[in-house]
């Protein structure tokens, strides 16, 4: 029998049989959603298989997907399939839906989940930036009560969380596309599928009056944790988007990443690539 | 190590199994139930090569513990796609195509195709096409036939669904 066949899956049927398991240092199991990233860790020798493994796939409790007033409500257990597909997300969420369309090719999206890509803290984790730039926000529960932090500081830092040894995250909280307002997300990587971005990203703007009224943009793979490029975002309300406008937000992109060199990139290839990631997210949203 | 035991209904059939919940579905469907038409490529979700139809979406059952597969969950392999109308229909176009080579990658294509393919609201574009099998690798042929193959499928299509709905997946 191979060393993952020896950790003990604890089947909870409801979410709050789930959070008494994880009260107590001695009943807790690592959280095991679509396995997509942990099944891999494990099977690589990346990370020890745990004592104890959390089925979380199928508790119902994760499974929600509905609009709250101005508010999507989407549960830590809802697919990438489910995402990319479902007409609330698409309409009032577009671009966390293209970047879930975007994540590894079918088979992985039928397995993978929202809450376990924010879960595994990576910064190349793809659905980060379209989180942050609508201000979305994550529900954590744990026998103690539930609490709603901003994304943006829930993501502490590199495989960093705000999350408790207790907690699960059950939801999170997206305000929608506000009328008038436009959204995009590009990804860069060696091919279009199945593959790990070099640099990604998602923006969430609004033009009012030839000039932009509204402006979020967020990167990942730039950073310890997908990021908010506040500098940029603040350069450029009041603008309106012509050359000058394209180039000097360009150029502040790529001072205000801080990326790193890996296998999969170099520190200047993802700096440059960040500056003409928001260039072209202005001209997208130029064209609306 | 305490296992666990459950009948699901494979290629139409219900059969249980009495294994560790943490086995990987891909070691229970060829060791346990002797279904080695399903192929270990990478074992780590890239290659596509273990793909099968869970519960009518298409997953890589080298990163399922069977645990987590519930009980009464519906699963097609390679080896039940040729009891279907539309399974034998890509086997005769697959052949037809010459989008087969080496062959190790054709179990879970032909899933990844099947998927595509029964899905009603389906998008025949080129793009959707190649974007179905974009996580399944194939080293030989270099896609072309197999996409000619499916785009030949896709036309002869047989309409209702001989696939049970899928349960209780979001
Ligand atoms: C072939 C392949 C291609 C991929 N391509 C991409 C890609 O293009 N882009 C991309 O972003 N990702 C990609 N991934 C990574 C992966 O699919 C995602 O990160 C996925 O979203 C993880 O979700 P999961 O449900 O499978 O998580 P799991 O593996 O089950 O869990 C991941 C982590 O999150 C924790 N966790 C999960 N749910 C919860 C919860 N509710 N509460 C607390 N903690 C939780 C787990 O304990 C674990 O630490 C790819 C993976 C593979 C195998």
């Amino acid at each position: 029998m191979n060393a993952l066949e020896q950790t003990i899956l604890l089947e909870p049927a409801t979410l709050a049989e789930a959070l008494q398991l994880q009260a107590d240092e001695a009943t807790r199991g690592l959280p095991l959603a679509g396995g997509t990233d942990l099944m891999v860790q494990w099977e690589s020798g990346v990370r020890p298989p745990p004592p104890r493994a959390l089925n979380i796939k199928s508790l119902p409790e994760l499974r929600e997907l509905q609009l709250d007033n101005s508010t999507l409500v989407i549960g830590a257990g809802v697919t990438h399939a489910t995402l990319r597909r479902a007409p609330l997300v698409c309409e009032h969420a577009p671009s966390l839906a293209h970047a879930a369309a975007e994540i590894g090719g079918a088979q992985i999206q039928a397995l993978g989940t929202i809450g376990g890509s924010i879960g595994n803290a990576s910064p190349a984790g793809d659905l980060a930036p379209s989180l942050l730039v609508a201000d979305a926000e994550v529900e954590l529960a744990s026998v103690r009560g539930a609490r709603r932090v901003p994304v943006a500081s829930f993501l502490l830092g590199y495989r960093k969380l705000d999350l408790a040894p207790d907690e699960l995250i059950v939801r999170f909280h997206i305000p929608v596309l506000p009328p008038g307002a436009r959204e995009g997300w590009r990804k860069l990587g060696p091919r279009a599928a199945q593959a790990i971005s070099k640099v990604m990203g998602s923006y969430r703007g609004r033009i009012e009056n030839g000039r932009i009224a509204q402006f979020a943009v967020a990167l990942g793979s730039v950073a310890p944790t997908a990021i908010r490029l506040r500098g940029v975002e603040q350069w450029l309300i009041g603008r309106a988007i012509d050359s000058d406008t394209l180039a000097g937000a360009e150029q502040r992109a790529a001072d205000e990443v801080h990326p790193i060199a890996d296998i999969r990139s170099t520190a200047e290839y993802r700096r440059w690539v960040s500056g003409r990631l928001v260039r072209s997210f202005l001209e997208q949203l130029a064209t609306s | 190590m305490k296992k666990i035991i459950r009948t699901w209904t494979i290629n139409g059939e219900a059969r249980t199994v009495e294994i560790p919940p943490m086995r990987r579905l891909l070691d229970v469907l060829r060791e346990d139930l002797e279904l080695k038409g399903t192929k270990e490529g990478c074992g780590e979700g890239e290659c596509g090569a273990c793909s099968v139809l869970l519960n009518g979406e298409p997953v890589t059952a080298c990163l399922i513990a069977a645990g987590q597969v519930p009980e009464g969950a519906d699963i097609l392999t390679v080896e039940g796609l040729e009891r279907t109308e539309g399974g034998r229909l890509l086997q005769k176009l697959y052949v037809e195509k010459g989008a087969a080579q080496c062959g190790f990658c054709i179990p879970g294509m032909l899933i990844a195709s099947y998927a595509y393919l029964q899905n009603p609201d389906r998008d025949n574009t080129d793009h959707a096409l190649r974007d179905a099998h974009a996580g399944n690798i194939c080293r030989c042929t270099g896609y072309v036939k197999i996409v000619e193959a499916v785009r030949a499928a896709a036309e002869q299509w047989p309409k209702p669904s001989p696939l049970p709905s899928p349960g209780g997946r979001g």
